[in-house]
């Protein structure tokens, strides 16, 4: 039987050109360019991987509004097989668990999976805590902050990259993986994989077609809720200048500051 | 387990009582994080005149109970096997789920760490709670018990200030090396209440094959740090990364584009994926100041940045900024400390 690979991905803003509306306080999405959450182009490569190695059906999933297409789009044309995403007006304004919910939702819908992958968390949100949500929702389990995965004979065996060292674990399938932003080099699409993937196109599943409550999802299915956004006030720092010529009075003056104190080397 | 279903919200609200912080611990010892978890625990719980309770997991816990008291602990609620000495998600996230659902407690802090973060979603969708990610302020308000959990969005711009009304308990985590790590009391008082339990075969197949430590450096304890960005153009730049750092002794760290070349190795990482440091000199040699970075690294006291770029995005957070390649910059900065050096201690010789 073939190995079902579902990945779990998002849309995000490009955080390198990120605007904040100075009234709203909130995030101008229309003039932000929207990209694939990078950690999630390593967890479609992880997936990839393996369907290289053993053969797999590759499905990426997401919820998103439709914009999100280009990023499905990309993922069938890196070499996914089938693209669904989680689109609906009501899954707007969701915190970490309805997103949960509508994500496992959705993957339950699919029906069949062995392995879950999804990035270790998005450069917008960055909570981390979508896909051991997901994980939990579909009850099985779940390896963090992998850093390599390696899959035989129904096992998962990842490394995982903690605080203080790497551990090293062993899963039996089903297993929801996340995946460490960089630990891989994510294949380029081709234009001849382009031009099949946007023939294929991606499917749209609403709440009903999930069997989703409206009132279970997005910003009436989410627990929190924001009060307030404020600006983080940075200390103003002199940035002084400072040319070679000028690096014996530098050091004159960190150690007369008592920035640098000699009795420490 | 949970299943497919809402976050049903809490029934009656003013049942829940009472501050949860989960202790974290590596081989059965507490890790600093779990300290600064009983720091913010034991101030939120005071404020609103209720109890702290920490609760540890492990195979031999009871020394670190009493420490967990010895730092202002009042309730240690404690589940002990072989089967916990080492952190598995499933395990530990049903013995906690049930402690949550057995004592409802109002709030419930875990730190931010990855086994945190791992553990922390598991258990609000065990337990249909509100959970806010690695936050930075946390704070109650005294009359409706209602959590302020803050957090940094927009790429550390902004901070979000998140409220959780109906579900119980308010979870949060909260980011390692923010909160301070409480003074120990005088005269501890707090109970340790530790069970035996044995953990169901089925949450035990993740088998934990080895656990590979990284040399620790402890960059967090450092008075002077000196890191190196991918403006260092290869591996080698770290020698003259190391070489300033022994001259003003300093400890040597890194961005993480920088680890990731494989240039340097990830235990001296600063930034968001890496260590928060605060030394009283930070010098950023070739790191341009991407987000990541910054925040590892913003609250030193003193920053130097050395950039050939004048519009680097670091300068904003420097003192001082040397506009200059820093294969030329830093072996003058190193005779220029050691001239220094020199007229100050002449009779050191160095």
């Amino acid at each position: 039987m073939v190995l079902e690979i579902i990945v779990m991905v998002k849309q995000v803003p490009d955080s390198q050109e990120v605007v904040i509306d100075p009234v709203t306080m909130n995030l101008n999405r229309s003039l932000t360019r929207n990209v694939t959450n990078s950690a999630d182009e390593n967890a479609l490569e992880a997936a990839l991987r393996i369907k290289d190695k053993v053969g797999a059906n590759v499905t990426v999933i997401s919820m998103g509004p439709p914009q999100a297409e280009t990023t499905m789009i990309e993922c069938l044309a890196r070499g996914a097989d089938r693209a669904i995403l989680a689109s609906d007006r009501f899954f707007g304004g969701a915190d970490t668990y309805p997103t949960g919910l509508t994500v496992a939702a959705t993957i339950s819908k699919i029906g069949k999976f062995d392995i879950i992958f999804a990035g270790e968390e998005s450069s917008d949100s960055s909570t981390g805590h979508v896909g051991p949500g997901v994980a939990e929702f579909l009850n099985i389990d779940q390896i963090t902050y992998a850093s390599s995965v390696e899959y035989e004979d129904g096992y998962v065996t990842a490394d995982r990259e903690l605080e203080g060292g790497t551990e090293t674990v062993r899963v039996p399938t089903p297993v929801l993986v996340t995946v460490l932003l960089n630990s891989n080099s994510p294949r380029m699409q081709t234009l001849r994989r382009k031009i099949d993937a946007v023939k294929k196109g991606m499917e749209v599943w609403d709440h009903d077609k999930i069997g989703l409550q409206p009132e279970w999802v997005g910003v009436r299915g989410s627990p929190t809720i924001v009060r307030k956004m404020r600006p983080i006030k940075e200390r103003e720092r002199a940035a002084k200048k400072i040319d070679i010529a000028g690096l014996g009075d530098l050091a004159r003056e960190l150690y007369e500051k008592k920035i640098l104190k000699l009795e420490e080397e | 387990m949970a299943g497919i279903k809402m976050a049903t919200p809490a029934a009656k609200p003013e049942e829940y009582k009472n501050v949860f912080v989960f202790l974290e611990t590596r081989e059965d010892r507490l890790i600093r994080p779990a300290l600064e978890m009983i720091g913010v625990g034991k101030r939120i719980a005071d404020k609103v005149g209720e109890k702290l309770y920490c609760l540890l997991l492990g195979g031999d816990i009871k020394n670190e109970a009493k420490e967990a008291v010895s730092y202002g602990c009042d309730i240690v609620l404690g589940a002990e096997s072989p089967d916990l000495s080492v952190y598995r998600t499933l395990p530990y996230s049903k013995i906690i789920s049930d402690f949550v659902k057995e004592e409802k407690p109002n709030i419930f802090l875990i730190p931010a760490t990855r086994n945190g973060r791992d553990l922390a979603s598991r258990i609000a969708v065990s337990c249909e709670a509100g959970v806010t990610a690695d936050c930075t302020e946390l704070d109650i308000e005294q009359d409706t018990r209602i959590l302020s959990a803050n957090r940094p969005t927009y790429g550390e711009s902004m901070l979000a200030e998140i409220l959780c009304k109906k579900h119980r308990p308010q979870m949060a985590t909260a980011r390692a090396g923010i909160f301070p790590v409480p003074d120990r009391v005088k005269s501890p008082k707090g109970e340790i209440r530790i069970k035996s339990v044995k953990v169901d075969k089925s949450l035990l197949k993740k088998e934990v094959l080895e656990f590979k430590k990284k040399n620790a450096v402890d960059l967090t304890a450092a008075k002077v740090v000196v890191s190196g960005g991918m403006g260092l153009g290869k591996a080698d730049g770290f020698k003259l990364i190391e070489e300033l750092a022994s001259e003003i002794g300093g400890v040597v760290g890194s961005t993480r584009p920088a680890a990731d070349m494989g240039w340097i190795s990830r235990d001296h990482q600063v930034g968001q994926t890496g260590q928060t440091v605060r030394p009283r000199l930070y010098v950023a040699a070739g790191i341009s100041g991407k987000i990541q970075h910054i925040m590892g690294m913003k609250n030193s006291e003193t920053i130097i940045a050395i950039n050939t770029d004048p519009n680097a995005e670091i300068i904003k957070y420097s003192d001082y900024v040397i506009n200059a390649d820093l294969y030329e910059a830093i072996p003058a900065l190193v005779n220029s400390i050691r001239e220094e050096k020199k007229k100050l201690a002449p009779a050191a010789g160095k």
